[in-house]
């Protein structure tokens, strides 16, 4: 049973690779077929939740992994179940949904494949026992959901929202890679069920300001906390599926979900609790207030997200018990009718053609079914009872209630977000529902009987359950009481209940929603106003002023790579050597203690003294050369020179490479050698003397650091592992061919790469030219036949 | 240039050559050889061939395109190095299956033995890919 898990994430990746070819099988009803790996999914995690014990974890190990100490490991506690849930359940009706929406879009194969991806790292991520695989998963997300938003990638609109959420989210998963990193190293492991139990927490290392910062900064870009709020509401290119999948339980909640799985090894510091405590305090406010001056219903439901991501960073930083127990809450309720109100957006988008509330009205009578739907998905939104938003308003409030030193800055604002989510609830449902006489009725593309059931039924069925856990909220105590003990290791008072007596809890519901409805009354002016704070605010229009230092720093880096990729050869040999003349420099003289061993000259080797003499000869005649044939050949004698004094020393495969590249790039040289420019020495003789020197000293300090190696024994030398072991482990007897493939095979498989990149580098410099060429040449674009081409071989 | 003789010899040139190479390669693991010395070997006597018959010939009896060619290599490369972390290895452990063949006698054959024939296929590839489109700039350069 429980390997089925682990088993399940892998078939998500493997299905999404196989997209592309079940598409051509399953054509549109890809999105129906795949769903099926998630529900199954989801049904497991059901069957997990039945046996949750509330104070137990269980750990799920295999012996695959991305590297050692990078293996897959499960955890299932209360955390990420909940949020395995959600992602799981929501995955299948997003691909459902999809299945219809994206029926008419291109490349869907690819969108099922990106999709697919998004959904397997998801799960991977809450579900991973190593941080380091948590972090793999987290740019898995990351590069996914640029796919995703920019799935319109002829818009430019959508190629710069997609990028600018890629720059963002990317410097965050940077930013935890090195709080990893360092975590690790601290603490010495990276598996966090070995963290948890251990209880170690970071709050007194002298370091722990530097990763908590980096933490923090990877959660709020990802859960486009303020200031980095601004990627999100750009996002809103995405396809409606998408953006629904997006907010309601995955990409910007896996911030949360960071922030919640670290909170007991780093969290309920000050530091914790006042940065997440101003951030999240202001990006909940600033996201309820900018939603009400918007009249893209997706763009309303982007700004409410932010406002609720912001709740739930506030809450996580608030750091009670209580205020962990309503965020948690919080994300369920929050997945449930977020998810929703974007499938809705989806539906009505799909039979109207329009997202804009305000050019919509009266689709009560003709949209019976979404209209319950919606309002359900709005009643939670605001908080009203008796769905499950009222409980997780009412946690929230109590648990900021709970904060006396802070609480009468966060209280109102956490009250005015609400009334403004109250208010914008009202006027969506008003706007989208209720009939207006001055104007005439919407006319629909397609009637919602027509639209089939996996359209409709996401929304539908997120309701049904958000209305039913709210009626009867028991059924999230074990799963919320497990996260707890595992996150604070702290039992909170946990009884859940939609009814909590009329306290003054219940009195601020009251003031809120009462203000909602006041609010709504008054909704002119105060979208008019908040619409002038919006066009002021443009002024420091976040986005654009991202673009701009984006710009700016593409710009210096620019400058700075040309100040030192100038692209003179000359130079770059020259920065070159002086570098190696440098490095062995320092070798020569930092390594004094040599113990020279008694000298015995061998027997002067006739014929190897003649073959340096010849070799020498060759160089002195190559410098000094009038043409450049004689250069290149005398250059090819030295190589074959010191080909042959490899041969005589027994390095065999050496002679053999160096006598193959000699002659190879002898050919080369007389193949260009009629093309190129006269010979002719244009350098000045201050410069070739400069040249010569340095070449000098390049010799001289190479010879002296060969001389000095042979007597110095710093290490055992690694030749006598490879010649114990060549042919004992690897099975071979040319030790030389054993070191390439198998003892050092990862170099040579870099060196195999960058041989590659350089001859795609030379295909890519020359293609273009060989183009122009033909063009010049034929006089069109196509060459012509054979007659012409004869004239040139 | 049409000299008969010498485009006799090259036709036969490359065949001897291919062999040969395909030799080197295999008994690269236990005497002189291996994949990077076969694949510059082969890759001589697609020069040879060039030379004679033009870069256009090359072209067409190499079949694939050489970047295409030089994709084979890498992912041979990358199939060796892969193939161990499926076993329960590290990637890049050589595994090795030894057993008694009918003709050779015992035989050791093993990953490095697909990783040495990537990196053979590569570096012909490469070499051509840089040779040819150099012959082609050089051809229409005339």
């Amino acid at each position: 049973m429980d390997n089925i898990l682990s088993l399940l994430i892998g078939l998500i990746f493997l299905a999404g690779m196989a997209t592309p070819l079940l598409y051509r099988i399953w054509q549109k009803n890809t999105g129906l077929y795949l769903s099926v790996i998630p529900l199954i999914i989801f049904a497991v995690l059901i069957a997990e939740l039945l046996q949750l014990a509330p104070r137990e974890s269980s750990l799920l190990e295999t012996s695959m992994g991305f590297l050692p100490g990078m293996e897959f490991a499960f955890r299932i506690d209360g955390l990420s179940l909940i949020f395995g849930l959600l992602i799981s359940g929501i995955g299948v009706l997003i691909l459902l949904h999809a299945s219809y929406y994206m029926a008419k879009y291109d490349h869907q194969a690819s969108f099922y494949t990106y999709l697919m991806f998004f959904m397997g790292a998801m799960i991977g991520m809450v579900f991973s026992d190593n941080l380091l695989v948590l972090f793999i998963f987290w740019e898995i997300t990351s590069v996914a959901s640029f796919f995703l938003i920019g799935f319109d990638h002829h818009a430019e609109k959508s190629r710069q929202a997609a990028l600018q959420a890629l720059l963002i989210t990317g410097f965050g998963g940077l930013c935890l890679f090195f709080a990893v990193i360092i975590t690790g190293n601290i603490t010495g492991t990276y598996v966090i069920s070995e963290l948890l139990e251990q209880s170690i927490h970071l709050g007194n290392h002298p370091h722990y300001y530097l990763i908590l910062t980096l933490t923090i900064l990877a959660a709020i870009t990802k859960s486009a906390q303020f200031p980095f709020h601004f990627w999100l509401p750009g996002a809103m290119q995405a396809p409606t599926p998408v953006s629904a999948y997006l907010h309601s339980a995955t990409m910007v909640n896996a911030g949360i979900f960071l922030l919640m799985r670290i909170y007991p090894i780093m969290g309920g510091t000050m530091m914790w609790k006042y940065s997440l405590m101003l951030t999240g305090g202001i990006t909940m406010f600033l996201g309820a207030f900018f939603s009400m001056g918007q009249r893209d219903f997706k763009r309303i439901l982007a700004f409410t997200t932010i406002s609720a991501l912001g709740t739930m960073t506030l809450l996580v930083g608030i750091d009670t018990p209580d205020s962990l127990k309503a965020a948690l809450i919080f994300f369920i309720v929050h997945g449930l009718y977020k998810g929703g109100l974007f499938m809705i957006a989806g539906i009505i988008d799909k039979s109207t053609g329009t997202r804009d509330i305000y050019d919509l009205h009266g689709l009560y009578k003709k949209m019976p079914l979404t209209t319950v739907v919606t309002l359900l998905a709005l009643i939670s939104m605001a908080g009203l009872p008796p769905m499950l938003g009222f409980l997780g308003k009412e946690l929230i409030y109590e648990a900021k209630m709970q904060l006396p030193d802070v609480s009468w800055l966060l209280l109102p604002l956490g009250v005015g977000a609400n009334i403004m989510m109250v208010a914008i609830s009202i006027t969506v449902f008003y706007e989208l529902f209720i009939p207006d006489r001055k104007r005439k009725p919407i006319e629909l593309k397609y009637k919602e009987k027509e639209l089939p059931l996996r359209f409709t039924v996401g929304p539908i069925l997120l309701a049904v359950v958000g209305l039913f856990l709210g009626l009867s909220p028991k059924f999230l105590e074990t799963p919320v009481d497990n996260g707890l003990f595992f996150m604070g290791n702290q039992s909170a008072e946990l009884s859940l209940s939609l009814w909590h007596g009329f306290n003054d809890v219940l009195i601020l519901s009251i003031f809120t929603v009462l203000s909602g409805v006041l609010v709504f009354f008054i909704r002119r002016p105060v979208t008019r106003l908040i619409g002038k704070i919006i066009t002021w605010l443009d002024r420091l229009h976040l986005p654009t002023l991202f673009t701009q230092l984006i710009n700016k720093y593409v710009k210096s880096a620019a400058k700075n790579t040309n100040l030192l990729q100038h692209g003179y050869h000359r130079f770059y040999l020259l920065t070159f050597f002086l570098m190696v003349i440098a490095l062995m420099g320092i070798q020569i003289f930092r390594i004094t203690d040599i113990h020279l061993p008694e000298l015995t000259p061998s027997p002067i080797k006739i014929h190897v003294a003649l073959l340096l003499l010849v070799t020498a000869c060759a160089v002195v005649f190559a410098v000094f050369a009038k043409s450049r044939l004689s250069a290149i050949l005398t250059m090819g004698v030295v190589g074959y020179g010191i080909a042959m004094l490899y041969l005589y020393y027994g390095a065999v495969d050496l002679a053999i490479t160096q006598f193959l590249a000699e002659t190879v790039l002898m050919v080369l040289f007389v193949m260009v050698i009629y093309y190129l420019p006269e010979f002719a020495i244009l350098s000045s003789k201050k410069s070739r003397l400069r040249d010569g020197i340095i070449s000098i000293g390049v010799g001289v300090f190479i010879t002296l650091i060969v001389l000095k190696a042979k007597f110095l024994n710093l290490e055992t030398p690694v030749s006598e592992f490879f010649v114990a072991n060549a042919y004992t482990e690897a099975h071979g007897r040319n030790i030389r061919n054993v070191i390439l493939v198998d003892f050092r095979a990862l170099d040579t498989m870099g060196e195999l790469t960058v041989l590659t990149l350089a001859a795609a580098g030379v295909y890519s410099l020359f293609r273009f030219q060989i183009k122009i060429l033909k063009k010049k040449k034929t006089g069109t674009d196509e060459p012509r036949q054979d007659d012409n081409k004869k004239m040139h071989v | 240039m049409n000299n008969i003789i010498l485009e006799k010899i090259a036709r036969l040139f490359l065949r001897v050559i291919a062999v040969m190479s395909v030799l080197l390669l295999l008994r690269g693991h236990n005497s002189p050889g291996g994949g990077f010395i076969a694949g510059i070997v082969l890759a001589t006597g697609f020069i040879y061939y060039g030379i004679i018959f033009g870069s256009d010939r090359i072209q067409t009896i190499i079949y694939f395109n050489t970047r295409i060619w030089m994709g084979i290599g890498l992912g041979l490369v990358l199939i060796a190095a892969v193939m161990p972390v499926f076993a329960g290895h590290e990637p890049l452990t050589g595994l090795w299956y030894i057993g008694e063949w009918p003709l050779v006698g015992t035989m050791h054959l093993g990953t490095p033995l697909i990783f040495d024939t990537g990196i053979f296929i590569g570096v012909t590839g490469l070499i051509l890919s840089i040779i040819i489109t150099i012959m082609e700039v050089l051809k229409w350069n005339t």
